[in-house]
């Protein structure tokens, strides 16, 4: 029985060179039996702790082994490298470290004297260059330096290529590894677990390249035989060099380092002297608690966070938890808003910290402390906190200057090759033309998501049975989900005691002064390191800043934080209920706006559910309409039962009690796996991550089996148990808790409270915080006029970068002052000048031209910002002009020198008024004067088209037309090819709802117009109105006929869109 | 992007400088074809020679115009509408759509031209018209777009409304002249004939050409070879004037009835060296048909390029000329007596699979280019078969030992030295993707049979228990 171990296995990690993930890498070694695997890929570690886990998971006895290939600047032979021992490890990630911080992002400038200084522990192969490769300088006196230098420590691999001369090569290497004290190891250099992979990794080298496979030659491999291979042909292949084959077992028997070696230890800084980590907490906890109980504790609430106190003490946690609060310390000190999200929101610990903002005792919510920290998951907690937007910046710097840039870094996120860039490279590297990668790629809407990309090629004049696509189609297909590159993780955050470069690789990013480690949060969660996760949340800031203009109250104090804004006010759930709900967080899409008349909430647990129902999974499991039919009353709520041997009939009662005996909840769905399904804790655990992770398709038809089996077999209804298992697999990617659904209805209720009590100040702040949300500023401003806030022109002489409010005698709400942010193009520091130079009293326009860049004049002036002053738009950018030509000499103009002398008086042709407008969108992106639409209307009326206000008077059935620009496009993945549009005409807006027929049919109309006429019929449910469109037609050139002062102009390249819509797929 | 429409596609929304993406959305089933610059430069040029006939100064406006300089040739077609109207018949009969216009300045014809109203007939603009004061309707009305303005600055003077001629043409020099530069002053005054513009006439080049005609038609075998020295000596003459030399040349006997009988002849190398020249194309007068006599000779050069001065002196022929220049005189004759397709040299291409990795070249191709050398670790048969031949009775053990024995050509090989095998996968990317198969392989073989014959053989496919594989040789070296 022969044995072997393969140390020189590349996985795709080894970006554009291997291809073969190192999961699939570990199962083929497992099943072909080698001893051990040895993952080294090119001077990098960011594909082992994947290989490692896959080891663990297949069991057995493999082995795998953690190490890199290093690729030197300096001449110096390739080599394989395996730390010995944990000290050998921290040497390797220090010497790629080095490496890494000293060459641009992705690369690594290693050299010979680096390794030695390293080398200590490492068990390292040198790797002969290939035939035929350019010599790397003189490779024996390289192979003697370092063995001489390493004595022991140092072999020389031998590869069999069924190259020309394989068995004379071997030969010459084995004399030249004897001579030198580098004895000769048996190798695969494997780039692929299987020969079929060969395709595929030929097309690598080409985009690695940059060539067509035609033109690629002998860069490509001769033969498919660079795969893993069992031992037996390992053992024939080097049958007259058998000690090579032994001694590839006796390095693996030398590694004594596993990455479960790892153990982890959380940076102790913000404990005081003289205290434990965990009296710290207590003090901390119990201090917090006097705050947010102002009621004082009750038994039941004591005795959850002393629970909960205790088990921190025992898995160690209480460094992580001070951590995490000091970060949310730091940031309230300096008044940035910040809220804990996800599954921290079940700890009274948290809530009494501060981290999260919702308190898990209360009673409807029922939170359970396990759904964030278990004994038995044995994973470590994961805290993630949002933060304002624009903030965010100042918290990442102050944990790095609070634990050090060798302390702290950022998780590393694996950029896949996603469908367009996949088709995109493959193409281009089987030499189609660019017309038609383009055509392909433009093929592709959102994620291919399982469905055939045939149609969409025919329909882009392309015939998907062409050898030449078919290709394309399925070689693309295949590197989908392949790392393409890494890079820096939004947010996450890895801090450690000790040196972080120790643990894991460190390398620079793009951006300057910023590094990340090699592992994304899979692998840190894979080796239960702690991370923290900075987001960003524009909402946050939105709110800082509508506090900000809120007035004070009569008490003379002033709103700062959410937690103070008045609770269950019913008037806010009116206008909920009404689904005016432009700008409010989360509810403002059109699937919620079409849900809360429906779901008519009139408490804050009403939006908890909400917030959780309009997503994938309940819609996927088809749970929304039952749910809403018991809300109304119209079904009874029951709860569905196992078969009476199987288990009592209201096992699912405690599960579903709050959701009417439907699962609505991520964590409600995981229940019904244990309870109904029978899984274990363990299993669902797996379910719920096979799912989250698209690779390990075999897999989950094995969870859906036994999902599926293991209701049935208890007597549930098997539809039921299909449509539960649907729910799971469309939390898939993003779950929904119902601890982050209720960390993210705070935030609904509480914007939609200053939307309510102050609309002046939440359009303003939401204006401010662009760009964020679903709406562009042109409809937060329709939506703050039609709620009685008066709004004013951006004007030089009253206007500051940001809105703000002018009071109104008389009036509660004041009115809006467009700010000059919305001038297309403007820079700030125009802005800020401009404003200063108003403070010492500028008024006209030369005083302006002084302080703002000509560039700037103009933008203002097309921006009809001097109206103020009396000068009209042309006029002003005409006398601006004049002035540039006077400050900025406009060289070849002789004439300037006489700049000085009074000018004669030039009338320019006058403006249209749906000129003016057209021009208003073009350099502000809205009007205030008029709807462009309302100049079109009788185009438009000839056309069919009704004002979209008329819709509301329509019965549910009746054919119509409307015509609108196009504010919002969205494709949905759940909704099964269906877009949805959102159409705005001067009287207002209409929904349209495109089937996935139609779409087909008119595809360009509905993809590129940004005026669009929709004919079709319309569909009234309850309060909701969608018009349902049956013919779409492309009217963007009546649009950009505004922009002409004359008819009979031909439009220009993108002159089609005044506005571009924002578009969701 | 869009460089040129089609009427249809215009009809259906298209326009230049669309986006190529945007385009095939509107209209998927759009019928693309790449633009050719140069192509298009070459024909404007062809077009603007042709266009001599009807005046001797004509200028090519790339990328799509002609300036004609009609002064005083115009009454040989009785007036500029009569000529206009001549000149759209001419181009229309050969398929081209033209919009023609006459007006006293460049400037205001190339307006003209491009105005809606040019559509379909030439637009003459009277003489004296152009300068008038005020502007003449014609113009005042055309777009600023029509003064060949900058697309910036047409966008810029748009912004304050100022679209038309007349407009601009209305305003105050001064101020207009600082805000968007003098250029735009200089080119309304050339349309309305207040500045100078020089055009750039185009003067058809000299083709290298030399005539030779008789007073008495010959047919003599040596009358003719006579001729043909003396043309080549004229034609050379001039070649070494210019410091030029060229790769063809083409002799055009011009015989009594009409019909000319032609000789070609292709140089590896640039040449003007007149007795060589002469010689190449002497053995093959023989084979020409004389007729009633010939009346004219005329020699052709093209594919002229710059040579260096040659030494024609007696010096020369005492040195040894080495490399290429030796080897040109010698690969010629070859060629001429060989046929041009029999005499070639082999060059590396890149490519693992054998017989792709042998190209054909220029006997003299220079030895440029990455492949310029065989890689010596990958031996390489002298001789390659252009079609591997079948072996058999093949002895060999599995999976992939070299064969013992084999018959080849009737022949019995027995085997004694081997190397190998160097396994070939099959180029993946020529057969359909589900054909792609991990055993489309070759294991290719050196060895070396009783006698020291060395073969190069190989076995197609893997070894497999089911089927019996297939030995090939594909090769003989030394």
């Amino acid at each position: 029985m022969s044995r072997y171990a393969e140390l020189a296995a590349a996985s795709n990690f080894s970006f554009l060179r291997a291809a073969s993930h190192p999961e699939e890498l570990v199962a083929t070694a497992a099943a072909l039996g080698l001893d051990a695997l040895g993952v080294a890929d090119r001077n990098s570690l960011a594909g082992v702790v994947r290989a490692w886990g896959a080891g663990r998971k297949a069991g057995g006895s493999l082995k795998v082994l953690a190490g890199a290939r290093l690729v030197f600047a300096d001449g110096t032979p390739d080599l394989i490298c395996y730390p010995s021992d944990r000290a050998a490890w921290s040497r390797l990630t220090r010497l790629l470290t080095l490496g890494k911080r000293r060459a641009p992002k992705g690369g690594c400038d290693l050299s010979l004297g680096d390794f030695l200084d390293h080398a200590e522990g490492q068990l390292a192969i040198v790797l002969p260059p290939a035939p035929g490769e350019a010599g790397r300088g003189d490779f024996p006196g390289h192979l003697e330096a370092l063995a001489r230098a390493r004595r022991g420590w140092i072999w020389l691999g031998g590869v069999r290529r069924y190259g020309p001369r394989d068995l004379q090569d071997l030969a010459r290497l084995e004399a030249l590894g004897a001579a030198a004290g580098a004895p000769l190891v048996a190798v695969g250099e494997v780039l692929y677990h299987d020969a079929r992979r060969r395709a595929l990794q030929d097309v690598l080298t080409c985009i690695r390249e940059g060539c067509t496979i035609h033109e690629a030659g002998l860069r490509l491999e001769a033969n498919a035989e660079r795969r893993l291979k069992p031992p037996a042909e390992m053992a024939r292949l080097f049958a007259r060099f058998p000690a090579a084959v032994e001694r590839s077992l006796e390095i693996a028997g030398r590694v004594g380092f596993d990455l479960s070696e790892l153990r982890y230890e959380y940076p102790d800084e913000p404990v005081p002297a003289g205290k434990t980590p965990i009296q710290h907490l207590r003090d901390l906890t119990w201090e917090g608690a006097g705050w947010r109980f102002e009621g004082g504790l009750g038994e039941r609430e004591r005795r959850t966070l002393e629970h909960e106190l205790d088990l921190i003490e025992k898995l160690g946690f209480p460094n992580y938890f001070l951590t995490v609060h000091d970060i949310v310390r730091w940031a309230r000190a300096q008044g940035i808003l910040c809220q804990g999200r996800g599954s921290a929101a079940n700890s009274v610990v948290c809530f009494c910290l501060g981290i999260t903002a919702v308190d898990p005792t209360k009673k409807d919510q029922d939170l359970l402390f396990s759904r964030f920290i278990s004994e038995a998951r044995g994973e470590p907690p994961d805290i993630d906190v949002d933060f304002e937007h624009e903030r965010r910046e100042e918290v990442m710097q102050y944990l790095f200057r609070r634990y050090g840039r060798d302390r702290a870094a950022i998780a590393a996120t694996v950029i896949h090759f996603r469908p367009r860039m996949a088709i995109r490279q493959v193409g281009k590297a089987l030499g189609l033309t660019e017309d038609v990668t383009a055509a392909l790629a433009g093929t592709v809407w959102g994620p291919w998501s399982g469905m055939s990309p045939d149609p969409y090629i025919r329909q882009a004049g392309l015939d998907p049975d062409a050898p030449e696509i078919r290709r394309a189609t399925a070689l693309a297909g295949e590197l989908l989900g392949f790392p393409r590159h890494l890079s820096q993780h939004v947010g996450g955050y890895v801090l450690t005691r000790g040196r972080l470069d120790e643990l894991v690789p460190i390398g620079n990013a793009a951006m300057p002064d910023r590094t990340f480690i090699e592992w994304d949060k899979d692998d840190i969660d894979a080796l239960g390191l702690m991370k923290v996760d900075i987001l960003a949340l524009g909402m946050l800031t939105a709110l800082r800043k509508s506090f900000e203009m809120i007035p004070p109250r009569a008490d003379g104090t002033r709103l700062t934080d959410i937690a103070q804004v008045p609770q269950e006010v019913p008037q806010v759930y009116d206008m909920l209920c009404r689904a005016d709900s432009v700008g409010v967080f989360q509810v403002e899409s059109r699937a919620q706006m079409s849900m809360l008349p429906r779901l008519k909430p009139r408490r804050f647990y009403d939006l908890v559910i909400e917030v959780a129902i309009v997503r994938p999974g309940p819609i996927q499991g088809d749970m929304v309409h039952p749910y809403l039919r018991r809300r109304d009353g119209t079904d009874p709520v029951d709860f569905p039962a196992p078969s009476p041997e199987h288990g009592p009939p209201d096992e699912l009662h405690r599960v579903l009690g709050k959701t009417l005996g439907v699962p609505l909840f991520q964590e409600q769905a995981m229940r019904l796996a244990i309870e109904a399904a029978r899984f274990s804790e363990n299993d669902a655990d797996g379910l719920r991550r096979a799912m989250a992770t698209f690779r390990n398709l075999g897999s989950i038809s094995e969870h859906r089996r036994r999902f599926l089996e293991g209701m049935t077999g208890r007597g549930y209804d098997p539809d039921f148990a299909e449509r539960c298992f649907r729910q799971i697999e469309g939390f898939g990617s993003y779950g929904f808790p119902e601890s982050h659904a209720i960390s993210f209805a705070l935030l609904v209720y509480a914007s939609a409270w200053v939307k309510w009590r102050w609309p002046d100040a939440f359009c303003a702040a939401l204006i401010n915080s662009q760009p964020m949300g679903f709406y562009l500023p042109a409809q937060l401003v329709r939506d703050a006029r039609e709620h009685g806030v008066e709004v004013r022109p951006a004007d030089v002489l009253a206007s500051d970068w940001d809105c703000t409010l002018e009071p109104v005698s008389g009036q509660r709400l004041r009115a809006l002052r467009l700010g000059l942010r919305q001038v297309r193009g403007l820079a700030q520091e125009d802005v800020e000048r401009l404003v200063l130079a108003r403070a010492r009293g500028a008024r006209a326009l030369p005083d302006f031209a002084r302080v703002v860049s000509g560039r700037g004049m103009e933008l203002l002036a097309e921006a009809d910002a001097f109206a103020g002053l009396g000068i009209s738009r042309r006029q002003a950018l005409w006398a601006v002009k004049g002035l540039a030509g006077a400050d900025r000499a406009d060289r070849d103009a002789p004439l300037a020198a006489g700049a000085d002398l009074p000018e004669p008086r030039v009338d320019l042709p006058l403006m249209s008024a749906a000129r003016e407008t057209a021009e208003d969108y073009r350099t502000l992106r809205l009007s205030l004067k008029a709807h462009p639409c309302a100049f079109l209307r009788e185009d438009l009326a000839a056309r069919g088209a009704r004002p979209a206000a008329d819709l509301k008077r329509m019965r549910d059935g009746r054919r119509t037309a409307v015509a609108g620009l196009v504010l919002v496009r969205q494709r949905p993945g759940t909704a099964k090819g269906v877009v949805f549009m959102t159409l705005e005409d001067e009287t207002g807006t209409a929904n349209i709802v495109v089937w996935k027929d139609v779409f087909e049919a008119h595809r360009p109309a509905v993809m590129r117009s940004g005026l669009a006429l929709v004919e079709g019929r319309v569909q009234v449910a309850g309060d909701i109105l969608h018009l349902v469109a049956e013919r779409i037609t492309d009217l963007s050139v009546l649009a950009a006929g505004l922009r002409t002062d004359e008819s009979g102009e031909a439009p220009k390249a993108g002159g089609g869109r005044l506005l571009a819509s924002r578009d969701f797929h | 992007m869009l460089t040129a429409v089609s009427p249809q596609a215009a009809a259906a929304g298209l326009f230049l400088g669309q986006g190529l993406t945007d385009a095939r959305a509107l209209r998927p089933d759009l019928v693309l074809a790449e633009a050719e610059p140069e192509a298009d430069a070459r024909a404007l040029e062809a077009l603007a020679d042709w266009c001599v006939r009807f005046s001797p100064a004509v200028a090519p406006d790339p990328p799509d115009g002609l300036f004609l300089d009609i002064g005083g040739v115009s009454h040989l077609w009785g007036g500029e509408a009569e000529m206009a109207a001549d000149l759209a018949a001419r181009l229309a009969r050969d398929g081209l759509t033209a919009r023609i216009a006459v007006a006293d300045t460049a400037g205001a014809a190339w307006a003209l031209a491009r105005s809606p109203a040019a559509e379909g007939r030439p637009r003459i603009l009277a003489p004296g018209k152009t300068e008038a004061q005020p502007l003449a309707p014609e113009l005042a009305s055309l777009s600023t777009a029509a003064l060949r303005l900058e697309p910036v600055a047409v966008e810029r003077l748009a912004r304050l409304g100022l679209r038309r001629i007349g407009q601009l043409a209305g305003l105050p020099r001064g101020p207009l002249a600082k805000r968007f530069g003098v250029k735009v002053l200089l080119r309304l005054d050339q349309a309305l004939g207040r500045a100078p513009e020089a055009l750039a006439f185009r003067r058809p080049p000299t083709p290298w050409f030399s005539r030779l005609d008789l007073a008495e038609p010959v047919s003599a075998p040596e009358d003719l070879a006579r001729l043909c020295r003396d043309a080549t000596l004229r034609l050379c003459a001039r070649l070494e004037a210019s410091g030029r030399g060229a790769r063809r040349f083409r002799l055009d006997f011009h015989r009594v009835d009409g019909a000319p009988v032609g000789l070609e002849l292709g140089l590896s190398r640039p040449a003007r060296d007149p007795d060589r020249i002469a010689r190449l194309f002497l053995p093959r007068l023989e084979s020409l048909d004389p007729g009633f006599g010939i009346e004219a000779v005329s020699l052709q050069a093209a594919e002229t390029e710059v040579l260096a001065p040659g030494q024609s002196d007696l010096a020369s022929l005492l040195e040894p000329v080495e490399g290429p220049e030796a080897l040109a005189p010698l690969i010629d004759r070859l060629t001429a007596r060989l046929g041009p397709r029999r005499v070639w040299r082999s060059r590396p291409l890149a490519s693992h699979v054998p017989e792709r990795s042998v190209r054909r070249a220029a006997a003299l191709e220079a030895q440029a280019g990455p492949a310029g050398s065989w890689p010596a670790w990958r031996p390489r048969p002298l001789r390659l078969l252009p079609r591997p031949e079948v072996l058999e009775a093949v002895i060999a053990l599995t999976p992939d030992e070299p064969p013992r024995q084999f018959r080849w050509r009737g022949r019995v090989h027995r085997i004694r030295l081997a190397e190998g095998p160097e396994r070939i996968g099959a180029e993946w990317w020529r057969t359909g993707i589900e054909a792609v198969r991990t055993d489309q392989v070759r294991d290719y073989y050196r060895v070396e049979d009783q006698d020291g014959a060395r073969l190069w053989v190989f076995r197609s496919g893997l070894h497999d228990h089911d089927r019996p594989v297939r030995w090939w040789l594909h090769g003989l070296f030394g």
